[in-house]
C-alpha cells in the first residue's frame, strides 16, 4: 500500500521539478519588476512620512506632509485643472477620433492610406509633438499668429501663449492632432466587430442611421467605448510634457498640472518626502480609477461577446 | 541583477585602485575636485590652469550645467561622491548651509588679511546662524545698458544714460517711435531670476524692499514696488516691449539687445565681456538701474566658494583660494568675465579692462543680495510666486490680487522651510 | 435612368469620401511636413515665419549643422537616444521572451501571483515613483547613466510585452513542442529552434513598442540624467528650446524635432501591421 503510494509522489516530485525551470525564465522579468517598480513603490509610501530632503538627514515626521498637502493651494489648484483638462481635452480626441474611425471602418478604396495618414502623428513622441507645436505657435518665428497677422485676421501678432484661453487651447488642439489617431484605431476595432448582419436587419426594420448609431453601435460598443475612455483619461490625468515643453506651467501657473507640480516639489525644490505623499495621493485617484474602468469593462450581464 | 552586481563589484574595485594610487601621491602632492557651474566656464578653467602651473598640488576643475548643479551634486553627496568644493551661486548658500553639506570656515575667513574688504553681499549670503560657510568668488552685477546707435537715431545723447524712471520711459518711447523691428524696452517677462536680478534694484533704488533683511518676512506690499511696476505696466501698455517679451522664461533675456533693435534693457556686467566679443558691432552705454527719482542700486550676483563638509583636501582648497585673491587671480578673473571680489584691489585689477566695467565694479561694491533659505522655490522657480506674480502685474489685469497671493505664498514657503 | 442616378449618387458620395478623407490627411500631415520642409532653410530664413514653408532663399543644411554645436552635439544626443533604445529593444525582448515562454509553459509555485504583479504595474502611473527609482538607481551606483535608464524604460515595457509574448507562446499548440521534444531538443533549443520562429511576428510587435517607447520617453530621462554629455533627444533639444544655450534658434529646434520624428515614421511606416496588431491584441483584451 504504502510503496505504491509513494511512486506517484516521486513521480510529481520529478515533474514539479522540470516545472521549477519556469522560475528560471521568469526570473530576469520578476527582479527587474521588483526592483524598478515594486521596492520604490514602497519607498513612495515610506518616504512620504518623512521630511527627505535631497541633502542632509531625514527625519520621520508621521502624516505631516498629508497635513501639509491639506493646506497646499497650489495642488489643489493642480489638480483641479488636470480634471478641468482631463475632461476637455477626452470630449476633444472623442469628438475628432469617432467621426475618423467610422471613416476608415469599411474598407474601400485608399482607405488604408487615409487611415495611415491620420495615424502618423500618434507615433511622433510627446516632446517632439510639444517641441514642433511650441515653434507653430511661437508668435516671432511660428506659424499660426504670423499667418493670421499676414491675412489681415488680427491687427498685431498675437502671442498665443501669453494668456491662459489660447494657451490652453492650442494644447487641446495639439493633443487632439497627436492622440485622433491611435483612438481612431480602437474605436475602429469595436465598430468591426459588430455583426454586418445586425445593421442589415435595422435596415430592413426602417431603423434610421442615427437610430442604428444609437439602438445598436454604442450599446455594442461599450467595452471599447469605455476602454478608449480609460486610455485617454489615464493618459490626460498624467499629462505632462506638453505643459512642460511648450507652456512651462504657464501663463502665470495656470497650467501646471499635477504630475507637474510632483515634479516641481521632488525635483526642482527637491522635498522628496513631500513628493512622495503628493505621489500618493495621486495613486489613490488613479487606483481608484482603475477600479471604475475594471467596472465598466466589466462583461455586461445577458450580452455575451 | 547580477550583471549589475558584477558592475558595482568592478567599480568598487577601480574606486579602491583610485584611492591608493591617490594615496601613493597624497605624500608629494594632493588632487582637489571642484566643480563650477556653466556660467563660470570661462574664467574658471583659466585660473585653474594658472594655479595649477605654479602650485604642487593641483585642482581638477568640472563643469556642470547651471540647472544641474544643485541635483548632481545632492546625488553626488548622498553617493558620496562629492567634490571638495564648489563655486555655488550664492544665492544658494544659506540653503547649503541649513543643509549641513557645508563646511564651517569662519575661523579661516577671519584671519584673511583682506576679509573686510571682501564683497560684502557674497559674504552676507555665505553666513547661515553666524558662522561662515562661503566666501566670494566670482561676481556679477546688474547695470542698465542702452543702444549708443538707437538713442542717435532718435535724437537722443548717446552718451547719457536714463538716470531715473521718468528718464527711462521717454528713452524708450523716443527710441520706439523709429518704428519697424525697433523697440524701446526689453526684459524677460517670464522669468523670476531676470527680474530678481535687474528689476528688484529699481525698488531698492527708491528704499523699497521685497523681502526682510533675514529673509523671514515677504515684504511685497510696498508703495516702491507699485511704483517700479507701474513703470514697467506703462511701458507695456505703449507698446514699447515686444510681445514676445510676456513669454520669455529669460532665454531672450541677453539676446533681445544683442540683435541691436532694443532702445534700453537691463541687463548684467556679464553682458559687458559677451557683447564685446561677440556682438562687436553693437555700440552700447553701461549705467546704474536707478531709483524713482534718481540713486541707483544693484543686484550683487555671482558665486560664493563653499567647502564640502568633511572633505580631506580642505588644505589644497585654502590654497586654492588664497590664490583666486591674489592680484594675480583677481585679474585673471576680470580678464575672463567676473568682476573682481576684492575691493581693496578692484581698480587694480581692472585698470586695463574696458572702462565700462568701472561702473560695473562700482555696482557691484555697493550690490545687495535678497537672503533666503528657500531662495529658489520663492524667486527663481519657473513656478514659483514671484515669477507668477511678475508676469502677471506687468502684463495682467489684476495686480492688487497678484500681489497679495504672492505675498501669501511667498510667506507660507518661508514659514514651512524646514531650517529657518 | 434610375441605373445613372445611383451612378450619379454614387460618385457623389465616392467625392465626397474623397475630398473629406484628402483634407483630413492634409490636416494630420501638414505640421509634420512643414516642419521637414522647413529645416532646409539657411539659418536667417528659418528666423523667419514659415510661410510658405518650403525654402525659398536656397537649400541649405545649416540648421543640422548648427544643432551640431550645441551643447555636447545634436550626435552625441542621437547616440544617447540610439544606445538607450536598442538597449532596451534588445534586454525587454529578451528578458519578456523568456518571461512569455516560462509563464506559458511551466507551472511553478507563485506563476500566477507574479503574472498579476508583472501585469498589475500597468495600472501604477511611473510618473508618481520616480523619486525612489532616482534613489535605487543611485544606490546602485546607476545614477546619471545611460545604463539605468534602459533598466527602468524596460521595466516600464514588461507588462505589455509579456502580456503579449505569453499570448503568442499560448497560441503555439503543444503537438509541435511534443514532437521536438521527441526528436531530443532541451528547453533551451526547443524556445530557439522551435518556438521563436512560430512567435516572430509576436517579437516584431514588442521591439517596435519598446523602441518607439524609449525613444520618445521624456519625464524620466529629464529626471534621471544630469549630465548633459547623457541627455537623450528630447531632454537635450527641450534645452534648447528652452534657450539653456542663449537664444532659441529655431531653425535648430525644427531640425532637432524632425532627428527625433523621423526614425519613429519610418519604423512605423514599415512596421504599420505588426503596430495595429500590437494596438488591437490591447483593445481586444
Amino acid at each position: 500500500m504504502a510503496s505504491i503510494a509513494i511512486a506517484p509522489a516521486r513521480a510529481r516530485a520529478r515533474t514539479s521539478l522540470r516545472q521549477w525551470v519556469g522560475l528560471l525564465y521568469v526570473l530576469p522579468a520578476v527582479a527587474l519588476v521588483t526592483v524598478f517598480f515594486v521596492i520604490p513603490l514602497g519607498m513612495t509610501a515610506w518616504m512620504s512620512l518623512h521630511n527627505w530632503p535631497l541633502m542632509g538627514e531625514h527625519s520621520f515626521i508621521g502624516l505631516d506632509n498629508y497635513v501639509a498637502i491639506l493646506r497646499d493651494t497650489r495642488f489643489w489648484n493642480a489638480l483641479k485643472f488636470t480634471f478641468y483638462y482631463t475632461v476637455v481635452v477626452t470630449i476633444a480626441i472623442f469628438a475628432v477620433a469617432f467621426p475618423l474611425a467610422i471613416f476608415i471602418e469599411r474598407p474601400r478604396p485608399l482607405t488604408n492610406l487615409y487611415r495611415t495618414a491620420f495615424f502618423m502623428p500618434a507615433v511622433v513622441g510627446f516632446a517632439s509633438a510639444s517641441l514642433l507645436w511650441s515653434w507653430l505657435l511661437n508668435v516671432d518665428s511660428g506659424l499660426f499668429s504670423p499667418a493670421a497677422y499676414d491675412l489681415g485676421l488680427t491687427e498685431k501678432k498675437i502671442n498665443l501663449l501669453a494668456t491662459f484661453q489660447p494657451a490652453f487651447w492650442s494644447i487641446i488642439a495639439m493633443v487632439v492632432w497627436k492622440v485622433a489617431g491611435f483612438t481612431m484605431i480602437i474605436l475602429m476595432t469595436g465598430l468591426q466587430s459588430i455583426p454586418q448582419d445586425l445593421q442589415e436587419a435595422a435596415v430592413i426594420d426602417g431603423a434610421g442611421p442615427f437610430a442604428r448609431f444609437r439602438m445598436i453601435t454604442l450599446p455594442l460598443m461599450r467595452r471599447t467605448l469605455a476602454l478608449a475612455l480609460i486610455l485617454s483619461v489615464a493618459g490626460s490625468i498624467l499629462a505632462f510634457d506638453q505643459f512642460y515643453i511648450i507652456l512651462r506651467g504657464g501663463p502665470r501657473n495656470q497650467t501646471l498640472t499635477a504630475v507637474y507640480w510632483i515634479f516641481n516639489q521632488s525635483f526642482v525644490s527637491f522635498k522628496l518626502g513631500y513628493g512622495a505623499a503628493l505621489s500618493m495621493v495621486l495613486l489613490v485617484i488613479l487606483v481608484a480609477l482603475s477600479l471604475i474602468q475594471l467596472w465598466l469593462l466589466r462583461k455586461p450581464a445577458g450580452l455575451d461577446d | 541583477m547580477r550583471r549589475n552586481k558584477v558592475k558595482t563589484m568592478i567599480a568598487k574595485l577601480a574606486l579602491a585602485a583610485a584611492v591608493i594610487s591617490g594615496g601613493l601621491q597624497a605624500a608629494s602632492a594632493e588632487t582637489a575636485n571642484i566643480w563650477v557651474r556653466a556660467d563660470g566656464s570661462n574664467f574658471m578653467p583659466r585660473i585653474v590652469d594658472a594655479f595649477n602651473k605654479a602650485h604642487k598640488d593641483q585642482i581638477k576643475l568640472d563643469i556642470i550645467p547651471n540647472a544641474e548643479i544643485i541635483p548632481k551634486y545632492g546625488a553626488a553627496a548622498a553617493g558620496g561622491t562629492a567634490p571638495d568644493a564648489l563655486s555655488l551661486d550664492l544665492i544658494y548658500t544659506p540653503s547649503f548651509a541649513a543643509a549641513g553639506q557645508l563646511e564651517d570656515i569662519t575661523d579661516w575667513a577671519k584671519s584673511l588679511p583682506y576679509f573686510a574688504s571682501l564683497s560684502p553681499a557674497h559674504v552676507k549670503t555665505g553666513t547661515y546662524k553666524d558662522r561662515i560657510y562661503g566666501l566670494p568668488f566670482s561676481a556679477d552685477a546688474s547695470v542698465l545698458i542702452w543702444n549708443k546707435k538707437l538713442f542717435k537715431q532718435a535724437g537722443l545723447d548717446p552718451e547719457k544714460g536714463p538716470t531715473n524712471w521718468a528718464e527711462i520711459e521717454a528713452d524708450a518711447e523716443k527710441v520706439n517711435a523709429l518704428g519697424g523691428d525697433i523697440k524701446g524696452f526689453y526684459f524677460s517677462g517670464n522669468c523670476g531670476g531676470c527680474n530678481i536680478f535687474t528689476f528688484t534694484p529699481l525698488i531698492w533704488a527708491s528704499g523699497g524692499d521685497i523681502l526682510s533683511e533675514d529673509g523671514s518676512k515677504a515684504t511685497l506690499d510696498s508703495p516702491q514696488l507699485r511704483g517700479a511696476i507701474d513703470l514697467y505696466r506703462s511701458m507695456v501698455k505703449k507698446g514699447l516691449v515686444p510681445e514676445g517679451a510676456q513669454t520669455d522664461t529669460g532665454s531672450n533675456f541677453f539676446a533681445a539687445f544683442a540683435a541691436g533693435n532694443i532702445g534700453i534693457s537691463p541687463s548684467g556686467a556679464f553682458a559687458i565681456g559677451a557683447l564685446n566679443t561677440q556682438y562687436p558691432n553693437v555700440d552700447y552705454g553701461i549705467t546704474f538701474l536707478p531709483g524713482k527719482d534718481g540713486g541707483w542700486s544693484s543686484f550683487a550676483g555671482g558665486d560664493n566658494f563653499v567647502v564640502t563638509k568633511g572633505t580631506k583636501k580642505i588644505e589644497v582648497v585654502k590654497e586654492f583660494l588664497d590664490f583666486a585673491y591674489s592680484l594675480e587671480g583677481q585679474t585673471i578673473l576680470a580678464k575672463y568675465g567676473s568682476l573682481p571680489v576684492r575691493n581693496d584691489i578692484a581698480k587694480e585689477a581692472l585698470k586695463d579692462l574696458d572702462p565700462r566695467y568701472q561702473v560695473a565694479a562700482e555696482a557691484m561694491a555697493k550690490g545687495k543680495t535678497p537672503y533666503s533659505v528657500v531662495f529658489n522655490d520663492l524667486i527663481n522657480s519657473a513656478n514659483g510666486p514671484w515669477t507668477q506674480m511678475i508676469n502677471e502685474v506687468f502684463f495682467g489685469d489684476d495686480v492688487d490680487g497678484a500681489i497679495k497671493n504672492a505675498q501669501d505664498t511667498m510667506q507660507s514657503i518661508i514659514d514651512q522651510a524646514p531650517n529657518k | 435612368m434610375a441605373e445613372a442616378m445611383s451612378q450619379n449618387r454614387k460618385a457623389a458620395f465616392s467625392f465626397a469620401r474623397h475630398s473629406t478623407g484628402i483634407i483630413a490627411s492634409v490636416l494630420f500631415l501638414a505640421p509634420i511636413v512643414w516642419t521637414v520642409l522647413s529645416t532646409f532653410k539657411p539659418a536667417q530664413e528659418a528666423r523667419q515665419p514659415p510661410l510658405p514653408p518650403w525654402p525659398t532663399t536656397g537649400f541649405s543644411i545649416e540648421n543640422y549643422e548648427t544643432l551640431n554645436s550645441f551643447g555636447d552635439g545634436l550626435w552625441a544626443s542621437a547616440q544617447n537616444s540610439i544606445y538607450v533604445s536598442v538597449m532596451t529593444v534588445l534586454l525587454s525582448v529578451l528578458v519578456s521572451v523568456l518571461a512569455g515562454y516560462g509563464f506559458s509553459r511551466f507551472r511553478f509555485p507563485f506563476r500566477d501571483f507574479f503574472f498579476i504583479l508583472i501585469l498589475s504595474t500597468i495600472m501604477i502611473p511611473f510618473q508618481s515613483i520616480l523619486t525612489p527609482i532616482f534613489l535605487v538607481l543611485t544606490k546602485l551606483g546607476l545614477h546619471n547613466t545611460l545604463t539605468g535608464l534602459v533598466c527602468v524604460y524596460v521595466t516600464l515595457q514588461l507588462p505589455f510585452s509579456i502580456f503579449m509574448m505569453r499570448n503568442a507562446f499560448d497560441a503555439v499548440p503543444r503537438e509541435i513542442e511534443e514532437a521536438a521534444r521527441m526528436d531530443g531538443a532541451n528547453n533551451v533549443t526547443m524556445l530557439l529552434r522551435v518556438m521563436l520562429p512560430l512567435v516572430w511576428p509576436g517579437v516584431v510587435t514588442i521591439a517596435l513598442f519598446a523602441f518607439l517607447g524609449a525613444w520618445n520617453e521624456f519625464l524620466a530621462a529629464l529626471v534621471l540624467m544630469t549630465d548633459q554629455s547623457k541627455f537623450t533627444l528630447p531632454v537635450m533639444m527641450t534645452a534648447l528650446q528652452s534657450g539653456r544655450f542663449g537664444a532659441i534658434d529655431w531653425g535648430a529646434v525644427q531640425a532637432g524635432v524632425t532627428v527625433m520624428m523621423v526614425p519613429c515614421l519610418i519604423l512605423f511606416l514599415a512596421l504599420q501591421r505588426f503596430y495595429i496588431r500590437g494596438l488591437m491584441a490591447g483593445a481586444v483584451k
